[in-house]
């Protein structure tokens, strides 16, 4: 009796196992089958490295090193566009530079576009090396049709760090 | 005295009906409707369902899309197996494999203070507004109880029966 409840049991074990496979099976090939049907398709391997994701569509990096956009903020040159949340932001950012929390951005790109022509500079930036909002919000411009835009990775803390001008509060 | 047998019999046949099919029923139906929610906006929307993979800085970047393009179907095909029925223990496995899976991420994420909505890692937590990832991880840790509970109904009460059976 114990061993036909052993024997049982296995099959139990044995039949969950066997479903498992089958259901992997089954969403691999729907998710592979219906993303090779889209337009859209995503490449079922991508590079996400930071050099393949800071390349605009034209090929051309978005990123722009701390001297030039030291030098592009000294001669006001660029609008400098915070991507971080109202809260970081109103933590210190760098001097002058508008907030456009990628989170609420088309509540608060209509405050841009009264600001700055389609040929203004502007620099966006985050926080982190891997913070991708800067690029988001970078990516997001283009598109908009801005054409001077790069971005400042792991901007603010850069920022801060090298001295540069700062100012805190909205 | 047949009455009140009859009366007994009654009660234990709802107690019974009620732990065997009801409870089991809910809990399946609140997990398939929760993973079939889930999966409709990644399935919509893949490309933005990668770059949260990719926000959670967990998985290497070869196996970034290949997640993103199957992980909304999986949860759509188990929801919807939970709900009709269908490969009972296998979907009753994965689903609290995958919630936990869900959860341990959250957790491991809030640990070493990563933000999930940018990918970025907060220089400093001082002032940093935690309570929506602490959300997620209640939330994720929440779905766990009715799936342990099927888990348990499953494999520990069908044991059981088995048991009883034999003898």
């Amino acid at each position: 009796m114990l061993r036909a409840g052993k024997l049982r049991n296995g099959k139990l074990v044995f039949s969950a196992l066997r479903q498992v496979a089958v259901i992997m099976v089954l969403s691999l090939t729907l998710g592979i089958l219906v993303n090779q049907a889209r337009p859209t398709r995503l490449p079922l391997v991508a590079d996400w490295s930071p050099e393949a994701r800071l390349t605009g569509n034209s090929g051309e990096s978005l990123v722009i090193s701390l001297e030039e956009a030291r030098a592009l903020w000294s001669d006001k040159n660029a609008l400098f566009l915070d991507a971080r949340s109202p809260e970081d932001y109103a933590r210190g950012h760098i001097r002058c530079a508008q907030n456009i929390p990628w989170q609420f951005f088309d509540e608060y790109i209509d405050h841009v576009w009264s600001k700055i022509s389609k040929d203004n500079w502007i620099v966006t930036y985050c926080d982190g090396e891997h913070c991708s909002l800067g690029e988001d919000l970078a990516k997001a411009l283009l598109s908009m049709g801005y054409k001077k835009v790069k971005t400042l990775p792991n901007g603010w803390t850069r920022w801060r760090e090298a001295g540069l001008p700062a100012e805190q509060g909205d | 005295m047949r009455d009140i047998k009859g009366l007994i019999g009654k009660i234990c046949f709802m107690r019974e009906w009620k732990r065997d099919q009801v409870c089991p029923l809910v809990a399946r139906l609140i997990l398939g409707a929760v993973f079939m929610y889930a999966s409709i906006d990644k399935i919509l929307h893949p490309a933005a369902f990668a770059k949260a993979v990719y926000n959670y800085q967990l998985l290497p970047g070869a196996l970034i899309n290949l997640t993103a393009i199957v992980l909304p179907w999986l949860e759509l095909v188990l929801g919807i197996f939970l709900i009709i029925g269908l490969f009972r223990e296998g979907s009753v496995c994965m689903v609290t494999f995958l919630l936990a899976l869900f959860l341990g991420a959250a957790i491991f994420n809030l640990a070493r203070g990563l933000d999930i909505y940018c990918g970025c890692f907060s220089t400093s937590t001082e002032g940093t507004n935690n309570a929506p990832k602490v959300w997620y991880a209640i939330r994720d840790g929440f779905f766990l109880l009715p799936a342990f509970y099927l888990l348990y109904h499953t494999f520990w009460r069908k044991r059981q029966a088995v048991r009883v059976y034999d003898q």
